[in-house]
Parts: structure tokens; C-alpha cells; sequence
């Protein structure tokens, strides 16, 4: 007789659940819904997170039979999560976006950073210095007019902390360029919280 | 490549970080920010937004949103 383990592995799971156990899919949802929710708050909205979440685990449920235990169920799934997002942004229309380029670093003829040292690191120090509910709401809108070739793979690196092997992968895109555009979301990020907390960036 | 300023710098800074640059530029940078209060003020600036989003965007699941998952997917048979 096989005794089940007291904390199963994801891919023990989801054997299981692909076999047919229900109650093995409910503790893959139970282990993963905030984590899922979250993401799909960050590369939609909390309007529609709640869509997306509900489509991550019906494909979920209905692909489970398909994995293939080639990558991690964690990163399989995320990739559906993913995948539901940026159709459910697709469906949606386009939304406004800014370039925010007026929050690149301002450099002089020579090449010079024009901030002081101070002013340079005060973005740094934003959750110190402004009330979090603010830095909150501000961060959200921040990220909805970020471009989305900028704000999906910074989402997916940055926040989420996928490599950046995985966001390349992901999101059917060079490692090159995925640096490329996190560094440029980085740049323009750092310089929205530099204006925040009132200097240039 | 030996000389690096301030923006050409800030242009590496992700490869730098990734561990992607070609020794004689990692160099090259690494003799330029060590130098330059204002790029070493930049960096820490730079390096800190990830966590500063990160924490930022951490929205909580809501109670009513995981129930409705819940009864979605037993709508849907399972």
C-alpha cells in the first residue's frame, strides 16, 4: 500500500488530477490562485483579473492531460496565465499607452548624469517616503500605461522573477530583446518613482 | 571600448546585472561607476524599482473572487 505524501509534489498533483483525482486539481488551485491572481492583476487589471483567473485553470484543467512534465507545473501553468492575459487584453481593444519617455535619465552634452548623486537615488527610497496606499494605486497605473512589449516581460522578470530564459520562452521572444526591453521598462519605471517623490529622473 | 560615461553606462546596466557583458566592457564600466557618485546614486535607484513594483503591485486574492472561481469550475464540471 502506498501511503500519500502529507505535501505532494505540483507534478505528483497533477498526475493525479490528470488522471481524473478532482481533488487533486482543487489543491493545485488552492496552492496557485493567488499567485495566478496577481499576475493576471499585473499584466491586466483588477477589473479583469478575475476573468483571466477563471479561464488560467479551465485550460488548466482541460490541457492537464497534455503536460507533458517537460518544465515545472508552476512554470506550465504560469505560461497559460500568461497566455490568457494578453488574450483577454487582445479582446479587450487597445488601451491608452505612453511612451514615458520624459521619465528616461536626462544626460548632458558629455554623457553626464544632470542629477546630483541625492537626487539620483531618492526614486530608491519611494516606499519610505510616500504612503503606501498611494505608492500602491500609482505603481498600478504606472504599469497600465507602460507599453505592453515593455510591461510584459518587465512583469514576468521583475516582478513575477521568472529568468529571463523563461520570460524569452514565454513570450515567444529573443533573451536580447527581453533584456533590452525590461532595462528600458526599469529606466522608465525608476523614473516614474523618481517624479513621484519630486525630482527629475 | 575603454571609455565609459554616464549614458553609455546606464546602456549596460542590464547586461551588467545579467552577467552578459564581455569582460573588457564589464571592466570598462565597472572603473566608470566606481568613480562616478551620480552612477553609483543611479544604480542603487535602478536596482531598487523591481522591489519597489514587486511590492507595490502584490494585490491580495479576494475572498468573493476565489469563491467565484470555485463555483466556476464546478459549473464547468469539474
Amino acid at each position: 500500500m502506498v501511503v500519500p505524501a502529507a505535501n505532494p509534489s505540483d507534478e505528483t498533483l497533477a498526475a493525479r488530477a490528470a488522471a481524473g483525482d478532482d481533488h487533486a486539481f482543487e489543491q493545485l488551485v488552492t496552492r496557485y490562485e493567488a499567485r495566478v491572481f496577481r499576475l493576471a492583476c499585473r499584466l491586466t487589471s483588477e477589473t479583469d483579473a478575475p476573468d483571466v483567473l477563471q479561464e488560467t485553470f479551465l485550460q488548466c484543467y482541460r490541457h492537464l492531460p497534455a503536460f507533458r512534465h517537460e518544465s515545472r507545473f508552476g512554470t506550465w501553468l504560469y505560461r497559460i496565465a500568461t497566455n490568457a492575459a494578453l488574450m483577454h487584453r487582445r479582446a479587450r481593444g487597445r488601451r491608452p499607452s505612453e511612451p514615458l519617455d520624459q521619465f528616461l535619465p536626462r544626460f548632458d552634452e558629455q554623457g553626464m548624469h544632470v542629477g546630483t548623486p541625492d537626487e539620483l537615488q531618492l526614486a530608491a527610497h519611494a516606499d519610505e517616503l510616500l504612503d503606501q496606499q498611494l505608492l500602491a494605486e500609482r505603481a498600478r497605473s504606472m504599469l497600465a500605461l507602460l507599453p505592453e512589449i515593455y510591461r510584459d516581460p518587465f512583469v514576468l522578470r521583475d516582478l513575477e522573477e521568472m529568468t529571463t530564459a523563461e520570460v524569452a520562452e514565454t513570450l515567444g521572444i529573443e533573451p536580447a530583446t527581453v533584456r533590452q526591453r525590461v532595462h528600458r521598462a526599469r529606466l522608465m519605471l525608476r523614473g516614474c518613482l523618481s517624479d513621484l517623490v519630486g525630482v527629475k529622473p | 571600448m575603454t571609455d565609459v560615461s554616464c549614458a553609455s553606462g546606464v546602456a549596460l546596466l542590464m547586461d551588467y546585472l545579467e552577467g552578459v557583458l564581455p569582460d573588457d566592457v564589464r571592466t570598462a564600466l565597472e572603473a566608470h561607476v566606481s568613480g562616478c557618485p551620480r552612477c553609483v546614486a543611479f544604480v542603487a535607484s535602478y536596482q531598487e524599482t523591481p522591489r519597489l513594483l514587486r511590492a507595490a503591485t502584490d494585490t491580495a486574492l479576494p475572498t468573493e473572487v476565489q469563491q467565484s472561481l470555485r463555483s466556476f469550475l464546478r459549473s464547468q464540471g469539474r
